[in-house]
């Protein structure tokens, strides 16, 4: 198994005390419990009857897919989320629910997944923001230099404690918000995908610090999406799915397949018989050579007439990066990328060439880049539609209803009422405005970026209907989704991306949850196709 | 950014998945002052300065406030749109329409009038562009671009007018505009109803207007369905720089005299009777109709507090607590109600 | 990519050069430096008097620069507050209205906090733009000094005492130049020694973060504006004292004064990144702008007109809106290109 992990891709996590050696402390008292806590966001349950415990000198993994609960879970044990039922203990004793301070007190420290430096001041300052040391209300720059410099000497991590974070690199400013969850002292330790941004040596260099860290007895709680480093430093593991508690397990009673399957946890669809093996699909619709820019690094995509193209990997792969650099949407660095709509060939340069000849793109971010929601439905739907509903720039209103209306009815819109404000709609319904506004457009490509992220499963489906519609009528459809069944359900090629890279391309056939999540996860290498 | 920090950091979460997938929404009293009390506030005042201000309700009276409220009304209608497209305020509009003015006179007395036009047209262009590109390619707060553009406006006038006051010819056509009245209404007025219903007509019905509003509603959904978005402010901006331009004129017209300092104060109270009117300096909702409503009201007002003896300070407060307290509904409606 | 021996993490290398490199690009005083050099070349040439005669120039930079200094408190934390102005205004007018000038003084200063305090809490507990807010604010206070005032200045009944505030106190150094060193001082060993006032970096740099951090986020913001209206108000004070009499039409100007210098000196207007120092830099280059054109006849509006350029290039060359120019102008341009395919 060990043997295994140290040939993988990312060059293996050489670890002096890996995992054979080094006995979980059973029997142990765990120093910090959940119990039964359960956190609702709205209708939808994000974790549902979780317990967890961890002792001192132990490194638990956590894992799950995207939405599984993780973050939930790390930010109620933070106290930055107050959970609606069960508790948690630390070191026998039951912690304030919802308040920083008190876990901060209790020895907790969250690393975040989003850095949460302030980026103008320095990193003996970010360090110490929050607990800043004072001497008669002035800072103690002593103590504050001292910490700093102590708290980077137990990761091992030179820096410049004078520099502003704001001139560090990515990776560095990673390092320095560890060295200020280590500078609390604390007796609990929490990281959130700590390496999501990190190169393998980078990733390398952590994971041995975090060994070392728990070696002194302080329980590590380690949140990743890459099997390997669980199996690197982990001692135990507990996989979550849905919000809830699968299974927790000793490391050495499983294996990277058998993890993914605990995370995975379905059985395979039968709905995937309608997956089209041998479609014909037509001419070139989007071509990307070379993509270029933050985050992507040398892309090529090509997307025919007809044909479903997914993008897979980890959030944080650079999929959506390299889908706005292709289209113009962000700025790219380098490469080539042409639409052929009605046999012309149009060079995409801007983000409205793009629009201009025939591409159609749904982000990420429904609410705050897809949707206008103070304004109707049937507004969300004239914005990108706006020259075919007026006439010499004067808006056509009769037009526009029944071009509403339409649209309306064809992504199956509920309640159907285009004239009420696109904020009025669950999850699943804006994203069909938002779908709606750009198939009024008639789209040659549609790009779909997490088309049914936190979108309810009847609306799901009916979203899956549309993508499919559309692609049988001949549109190119590029999907990104960290939705593995969606991903595989949909596609009939899968690229799976990884650090800025199509690190494997799967045809539809071949695709599995357990193939796209190897490649994705670093665990497996080399291109299948 | 990732899937689950998203979701799950979401201070406000989405409504729940339900079938119906329509959030109810209960009746909230500052929702609706935000959205309908105008029409009740003013209709209530203008009913108790009927009933209890002297001299209020009197046809002179009446034409005095139309005239007054007329250049004040124009400009508020063109800086809605500012407003509108979520960049807080045009402040230069009080330069703009100082500007407008001496042109107008000045020029009429040394050459002819429609030159004098013609150069307000161009400094209306200048002012629209200048704040336009400013704020929308440069992305620079408006407040603060406005603001200095106001300085660079009125230190130009001033410099170039020396602050002297010009005097239009008073058999002129300019005069013959200023006295002109059906019944009750200046000629004045009859431009504000003019270029309101126009504006209304733009806002409401042009792909501009619509643009505008949905930029104000959420800057990337706009600039990620293809719109030019840097032209769009400019274009708003500009909207606000013709609106002073005509405001201007109506105001030289109104006492056939322009000096540099004639407009002070024009910048707030447009800013009031805008945000009175209901359109919100959040961006992305608002009317022109509503505007003209408010502009009723603030007029109103100030002309109560004239004829009750209440001097410059206390409309100043007056209207400066309004704006506060109007769009303090406005931020707590939006707290409670949601969208 | 150097593996397992040294951790490459993109830190910059020491060396003399690295360090003075270093030491330069930390820096947020760029513009404020330039622009003084400049206007400083430019009076060294042309007017001379400006340096010969620095009290003038001592000050005028004491006028611009005490609501300057204090304006940077808050848009360090990403809030704007316009009332100044008008801060500067009424507490003159309130000050010169009591026989006492002590008791004056004190009130107007109380006046001062307690108008920061209600600024604050419409902007953290309401929730409304600090723009919007403190240009409400801007507005009614100016009605407050001409309704306390009755419109017409208020002569000081204290006449020695604002005599005597005019003349040379320490040395060559007048008490209103004092106060300004002092304010000065004050408030740079705020920003950067003292937590509370550190901390405003972080809350006008990552707000989420400095709440997540255990920083009283809404707290800081009232210190923020209570500053700015003490500082705001103690102008307003000096001001009346220089004149001997409250001018309830005071303080138009500093308010783009003070904005300028602000911006100029590095002030980023988003929050979180600037110095104090950037600040006296940014006042000192337009107060000898200013003097150095009152000597040499230029007129009052044609001052305004420059001030009110370098606010205008300032506001537009700051790093984000460099940053915003260079996508917007592609969008901007691309229109033709889009629309011909």
């Amino acid at each position: 198994m060990i043997e295994r992990l140290g040939n993988t891709a990312t060059g293996g996590y050489v670890s002096e005390s890996s995992a054979v050696d080094v006995q979980p402390v059973h029997g142990e008292a765990a120093v910090i419990s959940a119990h039964g806590l359960v956190k609702r966001f709205g209708g939808a349950v994000a974790v549902d009857d979780i317990d967890l415990a961890v002792a001192p000198g132990e490194i638990h993994g956590l894992v799950g897919e995207n939405g599984a609960g993780k973050s939930t879970l790390m930010r109620m044990l933070a106290g930055i989320l107050t959970p609606d039922e069960g508790m948690v203990r630390v070191g026998g004793e039951e912690l304030q629910a919802g308040s920083t301070k008190s876990a901060i007190e209790a020895g907790i420290s969250l690393v975040h997944q989003e850095l949460s430096l302030v980026p103008e001041m320095t990193v003996a300052e970010n360090i110490n923001l929050g607990f800043t040391p004072t001497r008669a209300g002035f800072i103690d720059r002593g103590v504050q230099r001292r910490v700093a410099r102590e708290a980077l000497e137990e990761i091992n991590v030179s820096v410049d404690l004078e520099e502003p974070v704001s001139r560090l690199s990515v990776a560095l400013r990673q390092f320095v918000e560890i060295a200020r969850a280590v500078a609390r002292k604390p007796r609990i330790l929490i990281l959130d995908e700590p390496t999501a941004t990190l190169t393998p040596a980078e990733t390398e260099y952590l994971l041995k610090m975090l060994e070392r860290l728990a070696k002194r007895g302080m329980a590590i709680i380690y949140i990743s999406h890459r099997i390997p480093e669980i199996f690197a430093i982990c001692h135990s593991v507990t996989v979550l799915r849905d919000g809830k508690h699968v299974d927790t397990v000793d490391i050495h009673d499983t294996t990277p397949d058998a993890l993914v399957s605990l995370m995975v946890g379905r059985e395979l669809e039968a709905d995937l018989a309608t997956r089209r093996e041998d479609a014909e699909f037509g001419d070139v619709r989007l071509s990307a050579t070379g993509i270029r820019a933050a985050g992507v690094n040398d892309v090529d995509v090509e997307v025919r007439a007809g044909q479903i193209v997914g993008l897979g990997g980890l959030v944080g792969a650079g999929r959506s990066e390299f889908v706005r650099a292709t289209i113009g949407a962000d700025p790219r660095t380098g490469g080539e990328v042409t639409v052929t709509t009605d046999g012309s060939v149009h060079r995409i340069t801007s983000y409205q060439s793009a629009i201009a000849a025939g591409v159609a793109y749904i982000p990420e971010e429904r609410r705050t880049d897809g949707l206008a929601l103070s304004m109707s439905v049937s507004d969300n739907i004239t914005l990108p539609n706006r020259q075919k509903m007026s006439s010499r720039y004067i808006l056509q209103f009769r037009r526009i209803a029944q071009f509403a209306k339409g649209l309306a009815d064809d992504t199956g819109l509920r309640p159907p009422e285009i004239e009420r404000n696109a904020g009025d709609f669950s999850g699943g319904n804006q994203q069909k405005v938002v779908l709606a506004k750009w198939l009024g457009r008639e789209p040659s490509v549609i790009i779909l970026d997490e088309p049914t992220r936190g979108v309810d499963v009847g609306a799901k489906a009916e979203i899956h209907r549309l993508v499919r519609a559309l692609a049988g009528n001949g549109t190119a459809v590029l999907v990104v989704s960290s939705d593995l069944p969606e991903l595989l359900e949909l596609s009939d090629v899968i690229h799976v991306v990884r650090d800025g890279r199509i690190v494997g391309t799967l045809s539809g056939a071949d695709a599995d949850e357990q193939s796209v999540m190897s490649l994705a996860s670093g665990e497996a290498a080399g291109s299948v196709a | 950014m990732t899937v689950e920090s998203t979701i799950e950091s979401n201070k406000t979460p989405e409504p729940a998945n339900d079938e119906v997938g329509v959030e109810q929404q209960d009746f909230n009293i500052l929702v609706w002052m935000s959205q309908q009390g105008v029409f009740v506030f003013t209709a209530l005042l203008l009913l108790f300065a009927a009933i209890f201000i002297d001299g209020f309700a009197s046809v002179d009276n009446i034409t005095d406030v139309f005239n007054r409220a007329a250049p004040i009304g124009i400009v508020a209608v063109g800086m809605t749109f500012v407003v509108i497209s979520a960049n807080y305020l045009d402040l230069s509009v009080v330069a703009q329409v100082a500007t407008s003015a001496v042109l107008l006179i000045a020029v009429s007395n040394s050459s002819n009038m429609l030159l004098g036009m013609a150069f307000g047209v161009l400094v209306a262009i200048v002012y629209g562009v200048v704040n336009g590109v400013a704020v929308g390619v440069f992305r620079a707060n408006a407040v603060i671009v406005t603001l200095s553009t106001t300085f660079i406006g009125l230190g130009v006038l001033r410099w170039q007018s020396g602050g002297s006051i010009y005097f239009g010819d008073p058999d002129g056509v300019i005069a013959s505009f200023g006295k002109t009245e059906i019944g009750p209404f200046p000629l004045a007025m009859l431009v504000l109803i003019v270029v309101t219903l126009l504006m209304h007509f733009v806002l409401t019905s042009t792909t501009f207007g619509f643009m505008v509003k949905s930029f104000g509603s959420n800057r990337e959904a706009t600039r990620l369905a293809g719109v030019n978005t840097p032209l769009l402010v400019i274009g708003a901006f500009t909207v606000s720089a013709m609106g002073a331009l005509l405001g201007g004129w109506v105001l030289a017209a109104f006492s056939n005299t322009a000096v540099s300092s004639m407009s002070d104060g024009f910048d707030f109270e447009a800013l009031a009777a805008i945000i009175v009117g209901g359109t919100s300096v959040f961006g992305g909702k608002g009317s022109v109709l509503r505007t003209l409503l408010g502009v009723v009201f603030v007029s109103a007002l100030t002309n109560i507090m004239v004829l009750s003896g209440f001097g410059f300070g206390y409309q100043q407060m007056a209207i400066g607590a309004l704006i506060v307290l109007a769009v303090s509904v406005d931020a707590l409606a939006r707290k409670v109600g949601g969208s | 990519m150097t593996q397992n021996t040294t951790l490459d993490l993109g830190n910059e290398k020491p060396g003399l050069a690295g360090q003075i490199k270093t030491t330069f690009a930390r820096r947020t005083e760029g513009r404020a430096v330039v622009l003084l050099i400049v206007v400083s070349i430019w009076a060294l040439i042309w007017e001379s008097a400006v340096f010969t005669a620095y009290e003038v120039t001592l000050g005028r930079l004491a006028l611009i620069g005490l609501t300057a200094v204090g304006l940077t408190a808050v848009i360090l934390m990403g809030e704007l507050d316009l009332s100044i102005a008008s801060i500067l205004a009424v507490s003159g007018v309130v000050m010169a209205s009591f026989d006492n000038v002590f008791l004056g003084i004190v009130v107007a200063l109380a006046i001062g906090l307690v108008i920061g305090a209600v600024n604050a809490f419409f902007v953290v507990v309401v929730g409304i733009n600090s723009f919007i807010a403190t240009l409400g604010m801007l507005f009614f206070l100016r009605g407050m000094a001409f309704v306390i005032s009755d419109e017409e200045p208020v002569l000081i009944e204290n006449k020695e005492f604002a005599l005597d505030f005019g003349k040379p106190l320490v040395g060559e150094f007048t008490p209103r130049v004092l106060i300004f060193i002092l304010t000065f001082i004050a408030i740079q060993v705020f920003v950067t020694r003292v937590r509370v006032g550190r901390e405003f970096y972080a809350v006008g740099g990552n707000r989420e973060a400095a709440r997540d951090a255990g920083i009283p986020v809404r707290r800081r913001v009232f210190t923020g504006f209570m500053i700015s209206g003490f500082v705001a108000a103690g102008a307003g004070i000096i001001v009346t004292l220089q004149l001997t009499a409250a001018d309830p039409t005071a303080g138009g100007n500093a308010l783009l004064t003070s904005f300028a210098a602000a911006i100029v000196g590095g002030i980023l207007l988003t929050g979180g990144r600037g110095s104090v120092l950037g600040t006296l830099l940014g006042t000192a280059s337009l107060a000898i702008l200013q003097v150095g054109m009152t000597f040499n006849g230029t007129e009052a509006d044609v001052q305004n007109i420059v001030i009110g350029l370098v606010l205008f290039i300032a506001v537009i060359t700051d790093p984000n809106s460099i940053r915003a120019v260079l996508g917007s102008t592609r969008t901007l341009l691309q229109a033709r290109t889009a629309s011909s395919t």
